[in-house]
């Protein structure tokens, strides 16, 4: 439908002028309404309609605040919009949030939805399909473009199912997202595996490597790829590679069994028998560590990164990536990571202050105790930030 | 056969002999060159242009005669040599090179060589202790007389394995030293205020970005922690503190000299203070040993039949690099340039630079390679980085134009240049590595390049074919050039430098077999050594108990400690059930904090396991810092457990840093997300997300709206895309006579401007955009009075048309009006 001559003028040079003639001037003192309407915006990302917002104010006025947000959450975007936003830059190195829908996304929705526990984001045998469109496959991502292409409400369209009948790995082999398609196309892709190690803990325990940095630990799980020399410069190996190889090749072994092939564009999984990218420039230190299986250890419950929370209760060791995925969602780091994800979601920032930070302690605490659901972090974060 | 076999015999007796007398010593037979069956097929190698000796006396009685002659006797006895003195009559102690009978120059040469151990030969240590070199390195002759030796003795090395003797070290305690003190009050008043005063504004928790280690944190006990492993209270001036200010000129806040300076002042400040002490005497320590405490494990395995050049970068000081093939005439490189210097552990570290050998000296590989059509250049570099192209690594040329071979670099590619019958005369079109395997790794690595007639050039890897065949085939090499010159690290015109590190250079005029160049990557390079910890201490079931590394200086900066063993000196112990938990090693009295490799080692020993040098305790090697160097170095290890000892420790938890600061006040307020705009902009005009018009303008402006809430970073750009989604939704929505009716009941679209825009109409028209876009009764949002006025504004310009207005003109206006107040700030704000 082609639009008029005005418009037509307006697109080419008037747009500024009619565009930002009004601007919103928020006051120090905000009632119930406004209340309402900044915990919907936060939540859903468009605003309510009155009927709506009237509930959410008389929820707020009856002390319901956490009450209001969850009304909020009724509402289709916060899955079509929030959450997948929210999750998208999880699933490319590029954090990029201009990706299409893939199983990686659509799994960390279901599972908000359902109240499906989080800490069992990175090992659970889950996967959340569409109905209808192209089947689920390992080879394409074409199930989930179609939903996206179509404009698919997420909300009401996912089910829940394992990832173990669409994607034949075996269940023990399943660990969550990172055995996703959408994963494992982004981090299990060409390289060493490493980069799923990282960006798991980056996207899920808000750490990238620079921060768990510790060269006192045992180097005997680095990889014979590292050079221990770069350059002909061993203080570079002894100084800051080995901070980071040290921990990180000794956890990442747990996925020495996956790959994603980037010519078929498929993901595999091949038991007991270790990818050769594990091999790669294995003489560039012969002496170093020769991967032989999926085990993994975690050599940061000792020394600084043992401030991380790891759980006490797990052994912190194991094979493959379930028992890796146990070990990192049930640490503190990541439900802190989780609730400081929401907290800057919904509140516009990181936590800045001491009443913040006691504010995300809670969350964390709160979120621990009461079974991992996202919604109530969600419901917790835009009710503490929605203003007094 | 005769001379290869007396070479054996001599070897067998020497060997036997040695058993007899070895009291305390364990004798380890290795036999990595035996393969077992038939003696291959092999080549001759053209090993030398024959000299022209003038030798007349009777001939050689034996082929091992024959063979003394060729090796030692024709290279020794020119009068600048040893033939001035040694010879009869001559001054020196024995006619080992007397001209007037080859025998009897044998018989005596026989007194002062070892064959087993040609290096250990008197010939070579009197040359290597100074007596008449006739090189300008002492080094360089021992070396060259050691090959002279080898070759005499032929491939008895090869074929029978070299034995190393282990020997009993001297048992030597563990050194006093400086180690930190548990408080960190000297710490605080010596280093810690200049870190705090320069390094806090990363290095802290406080910090805005902060970056680990945080040696500068405000709070002195944790920042004492972080420092530790960055001083060196041994040897203040090798600090990290200091170095990264020195040499690495990391953030120095002014002059970078005077920065380290100041640093180490207070290092020294700091270690003046904390008086020496004994090791911890609760660690379960071995006995020490330096690196040239142990046993040498270096040479022999190499293929060297057909090398007629080699240059292993010993020297260590000077500006010349010897070729210590033995093959006459060496070239001995002439090392030139700014930044070109010896590299720890045998090599050559070029930064811009070259070395260069003489014409007439290079000549030697354009006479022998063309004999034999064939040839191989075999390298240890460092290549210093991946991103040089298009360099020369090592060439013999003439410039930039004119080459016989180069051996290069293009970013991850080793390149293989060569002249010959179907190449230019610049060796082009030259073989690469293919890019997307990455060979060149900036790392050590064994590069091997061949050509011969039949498969022309091939280059090796670390021991690998690259799989890169050369299209091209072989070819002759009489077109090679005899006036070029071979250079390392550079052209010989200078321009094409590469940067990396030689740890050796060899030329051989044979094309290398697979298992050739397999042996070569297997012999490694460098100078290695056995060092034997002693345990006895803590383990008296076995006798003569020690721990066994294999020891070398990696580099410049660091030790490679490798496969240790658990081993008697006792030949006849059973060294099991000895139980080691968590090993560690120690440098200068104290354990290193970084490189414990071995510290997870939990095992009890079983002699079943034993090898030729005990039993294996790990399979890993790891790389400790180098100190003082290796002369003073000293090592020892600890144990946690090990025998009847027992120390376990367990590693305290760390401190908790402190929380940061408050961070500055940020804007309670954001705007939406691009989605969240397209959303909303779809709920207020109830025009649906999925519509043509909107998909195809979303798609085109989804990128340009924000992306993320904070509304510092809200741009002119962003509103741009705003304002081309708030046009398309409206379009679509009064170009719906439906949808438009029920949004805004009772406004005549049809009218014109004069009929539509009444008082009334106006409010049909305002009212429902402000209701939706605005909510009802909210203070956050614009005064809806003061939009009114301003939207009417916009009404009376737009239908200012003097009485021309076209017939839409009432459907466009009523557009501008939506776009307006859907585009607007009470939109996007939230």
């Amino acid at each position: 439908m082609p639009c008029n001559d005005l418009a037509k003028a307006l697109r080419r040079k008037g747009l500024a002028v009619v565009a930002f003639l009004f601007v919103a001037v928020p006051t120090a003192f905000a009632g119930s309404l406004e209340q309402a309407k900044r915990i919907h915006d936060r939540i859903a990302g468009v605003p309510p309609s009155d009927a709506v917002l009237l509930q959410m104010a008389a929820d707020i006025d009856n002390g319901d605040a956490i009450g209001a947000a969850f009304r909020a959450m009724d509402n289709a975007n916060f899955y079509n919009i929030t959450l997948k936003n929210f999750a998208a830059p999880w699933t490319n190195r590029a954090e990029s949030v201009f990706v299409p829908l893939n199983d990686y996304i659509a799994t960390v929705i279901g599972m908000v939805r359902d109240d499906v526990p989080f800490n069992t984001l990175l090992s659970a045998d889950i996967v959340y399909v569409g109905n209808g469109g192209p089947a689920y496959s390992v080879a394409n991502n074409n199930h989930y473009q179609t939903m996206e292409d179509n404009g698919t409400d997420l909300s009401t369209a996912l089910t829940q199912t394992t990832q173990s009948s669409v994607n034949g790995l075996p269940s023990a082999a399943t660990a969550g997202i990172m055995t996703t398609r959408g994963a494992a196309e982004a981090f299990f892709v060409a390289g060493t595996n490493r980069a799923m190690f990282r960006f798991t803990m980056l996207n899920h325990m808000c750490h990238d490597m620079e921060q768990v940095r510790d060269v006192t630990r045992a180097p005997d799980r680095i990889r014979q790829d590292v050079s221990r020399s770069p350059g002909g410069d061993s203080r570079i190996f002894l100084n800051n590679c080995v901070g980071c190889h040290s921990g990180m090749d000794a956890l990442a072994g747990a996925f020495a069994f996956y790959n994603f092939d980037e010519e078929t564009e498929t993901f595999s999984y091949s038991p007991a028998a270790v990818d050769s990218k594990y091999f790669n420039n294995d003489a560039n230190f012969a002496f170093g560590f020769r991967t032989g299986d999926d085990s993994w250890t975690n050599y940061w419950r000792q020394g600084p990164n043992s401030l991380l929370g790891w759980d006490p209760n797990l052994p912190g060791s194991g094979n493959g990536a379930k028992s890796l995925g146990q070990e990192m969602a049930n640490s503190d780091a990541f439900a802190e990571c989780q609730v400081t994800k929401v907290f800057r979601n919904m509140c516009f920032r990181d936590p800045t202050d001491t009443a913040d930070r006691n504010q995300v302690a809670a969350m964390v605490a709160s979120f621990q105790n009461s079974g991992y659901r996202m919604k109530q972090v969600f419901a917790e974060a835009a009710t503490y930030c929605m203003g007094d | 056969m005769k001379h290869l076999e007396h070479t054996r015999a001599l070897v067998s007796q020497e060997v036997a002999a040695k058993l007899k007398g070895l009291g305390a010593t364990f004798l380890l037979a290795l036999i990595a060159g035996c393969s077992g069956g038939g003696a291959d097929t092999v080549d001759n190698p053209v090993t030398a242009l024959p000299p022209d000796t003038g030798y007349n006396g009777p001939p050689p009685a034996t082929a091992d005669v024959q063979a003394f002659k060729l090796n030692v006797w024709d290279n020794l006895s020119p009068s600048n040599r040893c033939g001035a003195c040694h010879v009869v009559g001559g001054t020196g102690v024995g006619a080992f090179v007397r001209n007037d009978d080859i025998n009897l120059a044998y018989e005596e040469a026989n007194t002062i060589v070892d064959l087993t151990d040609p290096a250990e030969s008197l010939m070579v240590t009197r040359v290597a202790s100074g007596h008449n070199c006739w090189l300008g390195s002492n080094d360089a002759c021992a070396d060259i007389m050691t090959t002279w030796i080898t070759n005499w003795a032929g491939d008895a090395l090869g074929e029978g394995g070299r034995a190393i003797e282990l020997e009993a070290p001297i048992i030597t305690d563990v050194g006093n030293s400086r180690n930190f003190p548990v408080d960190s009050g000297l710490f605080a008043s010596t280093v810690h205020p200049v870190l705090t005063q320069y390094c806090a504004d990363c290095h802290s928790g406080s910090a805005q970005i902060p970056q680990t280690p945080y040696f500068a944190d405000p709070d002195p006990d944790a920042a004492y922690e972080a420092a530790r492993p960055k001083i060196d209270l041994n040897e203040p001036s090798n600090s990290r503190f200091v170095l990264r200010l020195r040499n690495e000129f990391h953030n120095c806040w002014s002059d970078c000299q005077a920065n380290a300076n100041e640093m180490q002042t207070q290092v020294e400040a700091f270690a003046n203070q904390v008086p020496l002490t004994e090791i911890d005497p609760s660690l379960l320590v071995s006995k020490a040993l330096t690196l040239y405490g142990g046993t040498a494990a270096s040479g022999g395995n190499r293929f060297e039949n057909s090398q007629i050049a080699l240059w292993e970068f010993k020297t260590g000081q000077g500006t010349v690099a010897f070729d210590t093939s033995g093959v006459e005439p060496g070239i001995n490189l002439t090392i030139s340039g700014d930044d070109i210097e010896w590299f720890g552990g045998f090599g050559l570290n070029v930064k811009s630079g070259k070395a260069q050998g003489s014409t007439a000296s290079s000549k030697k590989l354009h006479d022998m390679i063309t004999s034999t059509g064939e040839y191989t250049v075999e390298a240890w570099v460092v290549p210093g980085n991946v991103n040089q192209e298009d360099v020369p690594i090592i060439s013999y040329s003439a410039g930039n134009t004119a080459r016989n071979f180069t051996l290069g670099q293009t970013l991850y590619q080793y390149d293989f240049f060569n002249r010959s019958s179907v190449t230019d005369g610049n060796g082009q079109p030259q073989t690469t590595t293919d890019a997307n395997d990455e060979d060149l790794q900036a790392t050590l690595q064994h590069v091997v390049a061949t050509f011969d007639p039949v498969n022309g050039r091939t280059v090796y890897v670390n021991g690998v074919f690259t799989d890169d065949v050369d299209g091209l085939g072989g070819g002759t090499l009489n077109d090679w050039d005899d006036t070029f010159a071979f250079v390392i690290g550079n052209e010989v015109s200078g321009d094409r430098q590469w940067e990396g590190i030689f740890r050796l250079v060899a030329v051989h005029n044979r094309a290398l077999t697979q298992e050739q160049i397999t042996q070569n990557f297997d012999a490694g390079v460098g100078e290695k050594f056995f060092l034997l910890f002693s345990v006895a201490d803590w383990v008296t079931s076995v006798p003569e108990p020690y721990v066994l590394f294999e020891v070398s200086q990696f580099d410049s900066y660091s030790y490679l400690f490798n496969e240790p063993h658990f081993i008697s000196l006792d030949p006849t112990a059973d060294t099991s059930g000895v139980p080691i938990q968590a090993m560690r090693i120690g440098v200068n009295g104290a354990e290193s904090d970084v490189g414990q490799a071995y510290k997870n080692l939990d095992m009890t020993t079983d002699s079943l396991n034993n090898t030729d040098f005990g039993e294996p305790l790990s399979s890993l090697g790891t790389v400790v810092a180098l100190e003082k160097g290796p002369e003073l170095d000293e090592f020892f290890l600890t144990f946690e457990v090990i025998g009847s000892g027992t120390n376990v420790r367990t590693e305290p938890a760390p401190l908790i840093p402190p929380p940061p600061p408050d961070g500055d006040a940020v804007p309670a307020i954001g705007v939406r997300t691009f989605d969240e705009i397209n959303a909303t902009m779809s709920t207020v005009t109830g025009v649906s997300t999925q519509h043509p018009d909107v998909v195809t303008t979303y798609s085109l402006v989804r990128q340009q709206l924000p992306t993320i809430e904070t509304i510092d970073g809200f741009s002119s750009s962003h509103q741009i895309a705003i304002a081309q989604m708030a046009i398309e939704y409206c379009n679509a929505l009064v170009e719906d006579n439906g949808l438009r009716g029920s949004y805004f009941p009772g406004f005549n679209f049809t009218g014109t401007v004069a009929a539509s825009f009444t008082p009334t109409g106006r409010d049909q028209l305002i009212d429902p955009l402000l209701d939706n876009v605005f909510g009802i009764g909210l203070t956050t949002q614009p005064d809806p009075v003061e939009a009114k006025t301003e939207l009417n504004n916009l009404i009376d310009r737009l239908t200012a048309c003097g009485g021309s207005c076209a017939n839409d003109r009432t459907e466009t206006v009523a557009k501008a009006v939506c776009s307006a107040a859907i585009g607007s700030a009470g939109m996007l704000v939230q």
